[in-house]
């Protein structure tokens, strides 16, 4: 008797354990991504190819990462697809878990992606992530701080030095309240402490990312390109008191509510303060600054998409990737998808010829469409990006709040080639 | 005792005795096998994994002994990490159990209205240590912060508190005991409760002040229930890593760097299973270690 | 009785005394409540501002930062148009699934340690209620989820539910409690040709309420805010959970403050909401696993 209630029990435990299956003509295949409004894209892929089904997996920015890291570290064949943040490329391909696409592009495909983005999605040359969309950085300048301050603001092509920006920040931090710290920040930079947005301080220097080798950090990290690139880094937040520290802000946020002057930061702003039809101040763009004494270098670089090696819907995902990144596809998801800028050039080219970019302020996207193309600078290439990227995170955020400069980036390197140490082998 | 009087039944009933052997069996076998192998197996799994370097190119898992051992024994942020987690315990335990004491106390006291009291208390416990995390990050900062707010009306100037390496490890410590004390002094209430009014009154009568009978009669009492919570909090407080992914990520300059959160790190992000395992196996042996002293310790007299 | 009058007496001499304790008492409780509350308030009320204004009233601090003094829906609108409706249905089926089928499970296990004597019963409890109770179930999760991908459970609801069924503190939980029934009330029902089901389901489990309600809100509210394992093991839309909703709106470009509290709020108020009615059993029976 009692048995039988106990074995009933574990059946009931069984049949909770038998997942329902999927019988159909129609493959399934998972993509997993961020939370990026995907759905009119999915839908119109699907229109078109009946015979897929495409199901999204969406997760926060903190969370991608460490998800991609234990399924496909797991040797899962879930996800089929994934997008990619561009530096990792190297690292996931490294590992073997991505597929190498080269025999699903044809070369006039690849001929209309953006070199730089080519290269990025590419390990030990052998494509292994299409690229979907690319990156830029512009200033973005609050014109009446520039009335306020008695200056005129720079035109949508000129490139002021970074020496130019520390000076005029300074005549646009304002203490309304006089409570000693500034209700009007001076500038700051829209992803405050990410190396996607800092690594061309040094390299505007002439400073590398990384050592030839894709590894060591030691003499690059901490040589004197980086030390002063990184001391006028500090000073902005610490001796000139023109951009604020602390954390819980957005720089888009604040630009729009007045209290920041100056940022550096991607496209997908243009449209969003172009529509917000709140927007009290008057605000422009120009090109994305250097230093005097070194050559302009803007950051690059943003979303690509693979296929899991270990997928067992190589076709179908193929297939989708396929269509995302090139073409009808990579048009939608440009129009209706991520809001990020097209790794396509034919793409880019619709910024030119489309009347919505006529006016300003939307057609400061043209400026940014070149500027895409100029002088950009890919991250570092390294099959530890992820751990080198997390440490100097933690470095930046350090400096930023006050951290000496020299020793901070000596104990960035003494943790990078510790964590390097294990791809010598 | 319970043996005894199972057996005698057992024996009127001796029909059934050799399905009674198995009744016990029957009844573990639904849990025990779920906690087999959802939790047991990837445990073994993981100190298992400690022993194992595994290629990151290919893939293949080689035995390596204490290699993954001996790595992280050499690597100074391993020991920087373990220091930050030696001081983080030496401060929130004893101050979580103080300020859990004090609070239990307060609310034992029978005054009108509370009831109210525990209610409110009983907040923080229900609250998720994801949105404590999120909450008391925006709170700290810097520029926005709150706190920082209330300071600049009493007229102190802007504290870093999660910015600043000498202070964020003391503000994750608020964070963690902004649950840790509410949840712990609800046991030791709980304790309070049960030791009996005539106890403490004859204590009175005896010419003891209230510090005197706090130390020689409520403290007494609550050995057992204060034994639990110290071991609990022990391990809770060691295992904590979710709330350093959401506010500090170890930093500034590695001063809460927590070894969870580097074992967290390096198994989850940098996918070095081999030195996160090592490092888990290590904490492991550390948690067993300190739990197994405080029993030893308070082991009763009774 | 002689005392007790002297006492009162003494009282009745020292009435400053006897108001000057539950003055302090209360003072200290208030400024207890404080520090509990207005983080609290100050997260609800900038739920329900716009994302702009989230931190307008921190800084200098003013009262109106814990009032929604520019009261919107916004928030509440925006995470419920994305599909938080669906995640709270979610997680309160995983959650009553989990309290009433773990719960059973846990149940006759706590049953067996705390009735029975059996060999290696000892050896059972210490290595593989205690140890799994000592072990971070997050830091385990690879080799879990190369078990639950084994199966082919990725994405399905019962790789989110059946890792999470059996829980060793609520096994412990019910040991503690059926260890200290009478045993003449189980041997009056065995004599009675009762099986062990029989006595548990009729005998045991109706002088059991306060520990199977604490068993459930803690089964209860460990589900409900588990993020990292359903994460990693359901990422598909229609299988998300509260706390993996609420983690989206930290964006690569941006955070929706107010969406993020407005989901946590509500992630909270779930449990407050069951916690408090059954205070006095969770309060009870918590306590029976530090008593022993």
């Amino acid at each position: 008797m009692q048995q039988k209630k106990v074995a009933l029990l574990l059946v009931l435990l069984l049949l909770l354990s038998t997942a329902p299956g999927f019988a159909q003509d129609v493959t399934t295949i998972t993509w997993l991504s961020l939370g990026w409004p995907v759905d009119d894209v999915i839908a119109e892929f699907e229109a078109q190819n009946p015979d897929i089904n495409v199901e999204a997996e969406q997760v926060g920015f903190n969370d991608l990462f460490a998800q991609i890291q234990v399924r496909l570290g797991a040797r899962s064949p879930l996800p089929d697809v994934i997008s990619v943040d561009v530096p990792l490329v190297s690292a996931y391909a490294f590992r073997n878990w991505l597929l190498p696409l080269d025999p699903v592009f044809t070369g006039d495909e690849v001929e209309d992606w953006l070199p730089a983005a080519v290269n990025a999605g590419s390990y030990e040359g052998t494509l292994y992530a299409a690229p979907v969309s690319t990156s830029t950085q512009l200033l973005f300048y609050n014109s009446g701080c520039f009335e306020r301050a008695g200056l005129m603001p720079p035109g949508a092509d000129d490139r002021l030095t970074w020496e130019e920006i520390a000076e005029i920040a300074q005549q646009m931090t304002f203490d309304d309240d006089g409570d000693g710290t500034p209700d009007v920040w001076g500038f700051i930079w829209e992803q405050m402490v990410r190396i996607y947005q800092l690594q061309v301080l040094p390299e505007s220097l002439g400073g590398a990312a990384i050592g030839e080798d894709g590894l060591t950090v030691d003499g690059v990290i901490n040589s004197q390109e980086w030390i002063d690139a990184f001391t006028y880094y500090y000073d902005m937040f610490n001796v000139l008191n023109v951009a604020p520290q602390g954390e819980e802000f957005w720089p888009a946020d604040i630009f729009e509510t007045g209290n920041i002057c100056m940022f550096v930061g991607g496209p997908w702003n243009i449209p969003r303060f172009a529509n917000n039809a709140d927007l009290e101040i008057d605000w422009g763009v120009s090109r994305h600054p250097y230093f005097a004494d070194g050559v302009p270098a803007t950051p690059t670089g943003s979303w690509h998409i693979g296929v899991n090696a270990n997928t067992e819907n190589r076709d179908a995902a193929t297939r989708f990737v396929h269509w995302l990144s090139t073409g009808e596809g990579a048009e939608k998801w440009w129009r209706d998808g991520s809001g990020d800028f097209p790794a396509q050039q034919s793409v880019l080219a619709l910024f030119a010829t489309e009347a919505e970019f006529d006016a300003l302020p939307m057609s400061y996207l043209r400026t940014a469409a070149d500027e895409a193309t100029v002088n950009p600078r890919p991250r570092a290439v390294t099959v530890g990006f992820l751990e080198y990227e997390q440490i100097l995170q933690n470095t930046f955020q350090d400096i930023r709040n006050g951290a000496d400069v020299t020793e901070s980036l000596s104990l960035a390197v003494q943790r990078i080639e510790s964590e390097m140490a294990k791809y010598r082998e | 005792m319970c043996v005894a009087h199972l057996n005698q039944a057992a024996s009127d009933i001796f029909a059934m005795t050799m399905r009674q052997r198995i009744v016990p069996y029957l009844l573990l076998l639904p849990a025990l096998v779920l906690l087999l192998v959802f939790n047991l197996l990837p445990t073994i799994a993981t100190i298992v994994e400690s022993t194992f370097v595994i290629s990151l190119r290919s893939g293949e898992r080689v035995f390596a002994g204490f290699a993954n051992f001996e790595r992280i024994f050499n690597d100074p942020i391993f020991w920087k990490s373990l220091q930050v987690t030696v001081v983080f315990s030496l401060v929130v335990n004893p101050l979580q159990i103080a300020l859990s004491l004090g609070l239990s106390m307060l609310m034992n006291q029978r005054l009108p209205g509370i009831g109210i009291f525990r209610s409110i208390y009983l907040l923080p416990v229900a609250v998720s240590l994801n949105v404590t995390a999120i909450v008391w990050r925006l709170l700290l900062d810097k520029n926005t912060g709150m706190i920082n707010g209330i300071l600049f009306n009493m007229g102190i100037e802007r504290q870093p508190f999660l910015h600043s390496p000498d202070q964020a490890l003391w503000s994750i410590i608020l964070i963690a005991s902004w649950i840790g004390v509410p949840l712990w002094s609800l046991f030791i209430l709980a304790g309070l409760q049960n030791i009996p009014p005539p106890v403490l009154e004859a204590a009175k009568i005896d010419g003891a002040n209230a510090w005197q009978s706090f130390t020689r009669v409520t403290l007494p009492l609550l050995r057992r229930v204060l034994a639990f919570v110290l071991v609990a909090d022990t391990v809770a407080n060691f295992l904590l890593f979710a709330p350093i992914l959401l506010t500090t990520q170890g930093g500034p300059q590695l001063s809460t760097n927590l070894i969870l959160y580097e074992t967290y790190r390096r198994g989850f992000l940098y996918g070095d299973l081999g030195a996160s395992a090592a490092m888990l196996s290590v904490m492991l042996l550390i948690v067993f270690v300190i739990v197994g002293v405080e029993l030893y310790v308070l082991r009763g007299s009774d | 009785m002689n005392a007790h009058v002297t006492r009162r007496a003494r009282r009745n001499r020292k009435p400053l005394r006897a108001y000057l304790l539950p003055a302090l008492v209360y003072c200290l409780l208030i400024i207890g409540v404080l520090i509990v509350v207005i983080p609290l308030m100050w997260a609800a009320a900038a739920s329900f501002t716009p994302n702009h204004k989230v931190f307008e009233y921190a800084y200098p601090f003013s009262w109106r930062a814990l009032l929604p003094v520019d009261f919107t829906l916004e928030a509440y609108e925006n995470i419920f148009a994305r599909g938080f409706g669906q995640s709270i249905t979610n997680t309160l089926f995983l959650a009553f699934v989990t309290v009433f089928v773990g719960g059973a499970a846990n149940a006759l296990a706590g049953f067996a340690f705390g009735r029975f004597e059996f060999r290696g019963k000892n050896a059972l409890f210490m290595v593989i209620v205690m140890l799994t109770f000592l072990v971070p179930v997050d830091l385990t999760a690879i080799p879990r989820y190369i078990l639950i991908n084994n199966f082919g459970w990725i994405n399905t609801w019962q790789g989110l539910l059946v890792p999470g069924l059996a829980n060793s503190l609520v096994i412990f939980l019910f040991r503690q409690f059926f260890a200290e029934i009478p045993q003449e009330l189980i041997d009056a029902a065995r004599v009675d040709g009762a099986s062990w089901l029989r006595v548990l389901w009729s005998i045991v489990l109706p002088i059991s309420k306060p520990v199977l309600v604490a068993a459930g809100l803690l089964m209860f509210i460990s589900q409900w805010n588990s993020f990292f394992w359903p994460l990693l093991v359901a990422p598909r839309q229609e299988l998300r959970v509260v706390q993996v909703e609420i983690s989206l709106a930290v964006g690569q470009y941006g955070t929706i403050w107010n969406e993020l509290l407005a989901g946590s709020m509500i992630a909270a108020i779930v449990p407050i909401l069951l916690v408090m009615p059954f205070q006095r059993y969770y309060v009870q029976a918590i306590t029976g696993t530090g008593l022993e």
